[in-house]
């Protein structure tokens, strides 16, 4: 008798084999037989007409607080995620002493937008240690979860202040080793460090004082546990990104570690950012080294309001003027009728029907939920106005507490992308789950890989981007018995209709502690998303099952 | 011609194109060209806060008016800048 058997799909087991269809019987939370077999089941899950694939694993993700009040990482399980790579970007949330929450904190917010009551009103602090943090987590979770440890918080342990003004010595260089050894015995699946990143008071946060001996030194104590390096390079500029490929490739070497840095994304402005990054990827590739630079499915969207000053406004002088103004004076100016067709008429003689028609109203606290979704050229036209003084009395109604967002501002060139995506050196990744909730939605890129490149331009077959977000990352990141459906695995599953998986449209939610408002996407076409045997996700509805775990990782070299 | 050995190449860089781009973290910024003496070009992607400096810096209240403008000035203090 097994468990659960899902049957009659068409399995796409992660190994990037051609599909074929088949049943997938689990029990005791593996997978125990894939293909023709006898036996019932406590419960089936009827597959016919669906694929069956193992989870997806999500590398670059900012759960770190969610997952003390949400073990499901909502939405992110309703997509097929089944395992998240926390503790990105030089950040986790430990190990932390006492004292040093609130500098932490402050640094979360600054760089994850994570609201102030997400860490003072949902959790009990109750660690200081990273086997500690592990054991808060581990209580409830509902996907797996692999977490990286923080280069700025294992700094800010051992040097306190300091790790803000200064070089490490040798003692402290010596004292961070010993504690990320700690941090890797207690299941830490690799380091993150940052060197772009800023905390509450814009100073650079401490990971960005290390020296290159200090990142060498705690490299080779990587080495030893084979576990991976995560890096934000200066990604705002190509020949240093290309300097860090080179510095990551010689620390992949001499220390035979997986690095991967992460966010490399296209745009149109900087055409040659992408091919002349992953050429220099490729040589050191060539060469033995393993630099796993991470890309984006989704777009890059930008949302702007006149709350808060924005380079969207910088085309336009007298914009740009208004924009800068003191609140009282911003309104001021918005309401006098010279200034505001000065306005409309820097946008164009189409009254900004050009630059602004396709600008979208955005849900969020003041955003009026009758405009909600709606482009600034269809409120124009249904005012009899232009779409530039749509946007302009829009805000006024609203106390200029209303988001606008423009879509498709980097990294949309489809026939760059889908190229990038199937490229082998590239790991799909970089999503920042859990990250930016106030700004974006940072859930759905899956759908939107096997909706968009896979069904839609066919730059990946599904098997390919299957493997590229199962067993690829799986092996990648050391992460032992996920990313395949064979018989000992981890049943780790997601039945979706290859016809309809997508990402549902960006919609502002409040389910945040203290009734903080993030954006979100709703998964679209996905059945049912099995974690480690127990149904996780059923037809549009979360279960209670809570089977996630910490994941278990290839075994230390020493 | 021989540069002295107090000059800097970045110095003589002077900005060639300023546009307005989507950033990763959901916020626009400003996407520079620089073109340097020798004749080399490269970009950079400024956040909203070095952006609006560097306009500030520049006293410019356009990306386009930035063409022209020595690099260097984004080294300048931020002065009165309320960004």
């Amino acid at each position: 008798m097994f468990d659960l058997i899902i049957r009659g799909g068409e399995i796409v087991d992660g190994t990037g084999k051609t599909r074929f269809k088949g049943d997938v019987g689990v029990r005791n939370g593996r997978i125990d037989a894939v293909g023709t077999f006898g036996g019932d089941a406590r419960r089936i899950v009827d597959a016919t007409g669906r694929v069956v694939a193992p989870g997806f694993i999500d590398p670059h993700t900012h759960f770190d607080v969610q997952l003390l009040w949400d073990g499901q990482a909502r939405p992110a399980l309703e997509h097929g995620i089944t395992t998240v790579v926390p503790g990105n970007c030089s950040l986790s949330l430990a190990p932390l002493k006492v004292d040093d929450r609130k500098r932490l904190v402050g640094m979360f917010q600054q760089i994850e937008e994570m609201p102030p009551a997400a860490f003072t009103e949902a959790f009990e602090w109750t660690w200081e240690s990273f086997g500690g943090y592990r054991d808060a987590i581990a209580k409830s979770l509902a996907v797996n979860v692999a977490p990286l440890v923080g280069h700025s918080v294992i700094r800010l342990w051992v040097m306190g202040a300091d790790s803000q003004k200064r070089a490490a010595r040798p003692d402290e260089i010596a004292a961070m080793q010993d504690l990320l050894r700690e941090c890797l015995e207690a299941g830490a699946v690799g380091l993150s460090t940052s060197f772009v990143d800023v905390d509450e008071d814009l100073r650079p946060v401490p990971s960005r004082w290390a020296h290159a001996g200090e990142l060498d030194a705690l490299a080779a104590v990587l080495g030893d546990y084979g576990r991976v390096l995560q890096v934000v390079p200066e990604f705002y500029n190509t020949d240093i990104t290309i300097a860090r490929v080179d510095q990551l490739a010689e620390l992949s070497l001499k220390h035979d570690i997986t690095t991967t840095f992460s966010p490399l994304f296209d745009s149109r402005l900087t055409p040659d950012n992408v091919p002349r990054v992953m050429a220099r990827v490729a040589e050191q590739f060539a060469r033995g080294a393993r630099v796993w630079p991470q890309v984006q499915t989704r777009p890059i969207d930008i949302s702007f309001s006149f709350e808060h000053p924005s380079l969207f406004f910088a085309r336009f002088p007298t914009w740009y003027r208004v924009m800068r103004l003191p609140r009282a004076k911003r309104i001021a100016a918005l309401r006098d009728s010279a200034t505001a067709e000065q306005l409309v008429a820097e946008t164009g003689a189409d009254g900004g029907r050009f630059v602004m028609g396709g600008l979208v109203v955005r849900g969020g606290e003041g955003a009026p939920k009758a405009l909600e979704g709606r482009t600034l050229g269809a409120i124009a036209d249904e005012r009899g106005t232009s779409p530039a003084r749509a946007l302009i009395d829009v805000s006024l109604e609203h106390d200029l507490n209303v988001p606008f967002l423009a879509a498709n501002l980097g990294h949309e060139a489809s026939d760059r992308i889908g190229p990038l995506l199937a490229d082998p050196h590239v790991h799909i990744g970089a999503s920042d789950g859990g990250a930016h909730i106030q700004s974006f939605s940072t859930y759905g890129d899956t759908g939107y890989l096997l909706g968009h490149f896979v069904r839609d331009t066919h730059h990946l077959t599904l098997e390919a981007a299957i493997k590229k977000i199962t067993a690829d990352t799986a092996e990648i990141w050391g992460i032992s018995k996920r990313g395949t459906i064979a018989a000992g695995m981890a049943a780790d599953l997601v039945v979706f209709d290859a016809d309809r998986i997508d990402r549902g449209n960006e919609r502002a939610v409040f389910d945040m502690p203290g009734h903080g408002m993030r954006y979100v996407r709703d998964a679209v076409g996905i059945d049912a998303v099995i974690v480690n045997g127990e149904v996780a996700y059923r037809n549009g509805q979360y279960t209670s099952a809570h089977a996630g775990r910490i994941c278990d990782l290839q075994g230390a070299r020493t | 011609m021989k540069q002295s050995r107090d000059t800097n190449a970045a110095d003589g860089a002077v900005i060639e194109r300023a546009e307005i781009g989507g950033g990763h973290d959901g916020q626009a910024e400003l996407v520079v060209t620089l073109r340097f003496p020798g004749g080399g070009r490269s970009r950079v992607v400024l956040d909203t806060m070095a952006g609006m400096r560097l306009m500030h810096n520049c006293g410019v209240d356009h990306a386009a008016a930035l063409v022209g403008h020595p690099w260097h000035r984004i080294l300048e203090e931020k002065r009165s800048c309320s960004i």
